[in-house]
């Protein structure tokens, strides 16, 4: 297993250099920061700003699953603390050039019927970010700290939307945020469920 | 070829040395934005208007008929019926007789199948890659996100899967998942555009093994 996140380490690293297109970091972190500005601006209500976000998000996810598959050539992952893994090591090291640390938290005894149980029993990891691209020049006023915000909550959407694509429903949010005055920043995404593949509809 | 979306669809269709024509699609049966050359009504009146991509480019599915041997039809979605390529090959240019969204239906029921039957079989690793008659050779690409990329040719050609990996990666990536316009949501909308389009072409016509 240790072997295998070094794997994921050096093709993240490997993915990250060999990336043609950069952009500058601080461009990247001010141009999210205009859109939160404009979005809460035209809202009004955070909830909202977040749900906004999470929808962007999921849009650049069902693409970027894309270009990530293409680039890394990666195969399917085994189980779902692979995918935890993949995610940190390869996915963020090569879109954001960071390495966010990966908790999991399985459920303690794997049933084969596991996957159709919504209860508490879906295994899940947080992915916890030292440091973060888009929040580098951001201080959140008083009432957007009342109102609920998470700031980065664009991540979460790209998560769920590429994890959709490759046929797994899961449900990301932040936990905590270090611009709210947390510890640190923490996104928990756990699985819902595997999508089964769609057959076509017989037409006789 | 074809290229298949994850919801069972087909989403873009280009052809090279097709022998016969396909028939165009029923109305309706086919997605707009498929392929100028297949979609209903192309026979060039107003309705080509909706797909707003240049009408020239109905001519890489042209008539370079092959006689017997140096076919590469390239089709996506499914491949000519084996027993009226026989008959085709002998230099006729007689349509199928399936129109183009049935052929597709088809193609992509074979594709379905066969993939499944490997996967019962042999466990998950494994993958259909291709299958070869006396007339065609299918070639299959799969990706983890589900979008298949079917190619037929000559049975002579060795794998393609390399190559159609290559497209995937190259004009697929480029002009498909980078363009913003594009919608990637099958259900309403092909993924034909002049970019793709044309730089597909350049790609395949580059080939060596493109006759």
């Amino acid at each position: 297993m240790a072997s295998n996140v070094k794997q994921y380490k050096a093709i993240g690293e490997e993915l990250w250099k060999g990336r043609s297109e950069k952009i500058n970091a601080e461009l990247f972190a001010l141009t999210y920061g205009a859109l939160v500005v404009q979005l809460i601006q035209d809202y009004e209500d955070y909830d909202e700003v977040n749900k906004q976000l999470e929808k962007m998000g999921y849009n650049i996810g069902t693409r970027l699953i894309e270009d990530f598959l293409a680039r890394s050539g990666m195969g399917r992952c085994s189980d779902f603390r692979e995918v935890g893994e993949v995610i940190a090591k390869v996915g963020f090291k090569t879109f954001l050039n960071i390495t966010p640390g990966v908790v999991h938290a399985l459920p303690p005894s794997p049933t084969p019927n596991r996957q159709s149980n919504p209860t508490p029993s879906q295994p899940s990891f947080t992915l916890t970010l030292d440091e973060n691209p888009l929040t580098e020049f951001v201080e959140l006023p008083e009432d957007a700290l009342e109102g609920g915000l998470w700031f980065s909550n664009v991540l979460c959407g790209v998560i769920r939307g590429a994890l959709e694509m490759v046929q797994m429903q899961v449900q990301a949010e932040f936990v905590s945020d270090v611009l709210r005055g947390d510890e640190s920043s923490e996104i928990r995404v756990k699985l819902v469920k595997y999508l089964e593949e769609e057959v076509p509809v017989g037409d006789d | 070829m074809t290229i298949n979306s994850l919801h069972c669809i087909c989403v873009y269709y280009q052809d090279w040395h097709r022998t016969r024509r396909p028939k165009p699609a029923s109305e309706a049966g086919l997605l707009p934005a498929v392929s100028q050359a297949v979609s209903a009504a192309a026979a060039g009146d107003a309705a080509a208007a909706a797909h707003a991509t240049a009408s020239t480019f109905s001519s890489p599915r042209n008539t370079l008929q092959s006689t017997t041997g140096t076919v590469v039809a390239i089709s996506n979605e499914l491949p000519p019926p084996p027993p009226s390529t026989a008959g085709a090959g002998v230099g006729g240019l007689t349509s199928t007789g399936l129109a183009f969204d049935e052929e597709a239906k088809l193609v992509y029921g074979v594709v379905i199948s066969l993939r499944n039957m490997v996967k019962k079989i042999s466990g998950r690793d494994e993958q259909f890659t291709s299958y070869r008659t006396s007339a065609y050779r299918l070639h299959l690409f799969e990706t983890l996100s589900g979008y298949k990329f079917v190619m037929l040719t000559d049975p002579r050609t060795e794998n393609m899967r390399v190559q159609l990996r290559r497209i995937y990666e190259g004009p697929f990536l480029e002009f498909v998942v980078r363009n913003p316009l594009v919608k990637m949501d099958s259900r309403e909308q092909g993924i034909d555009n002049e970019n793709f389009r044309a730089a597909l072409d350049r790609m395949v016509r580059g080939l060596p093994v493109y006759a």
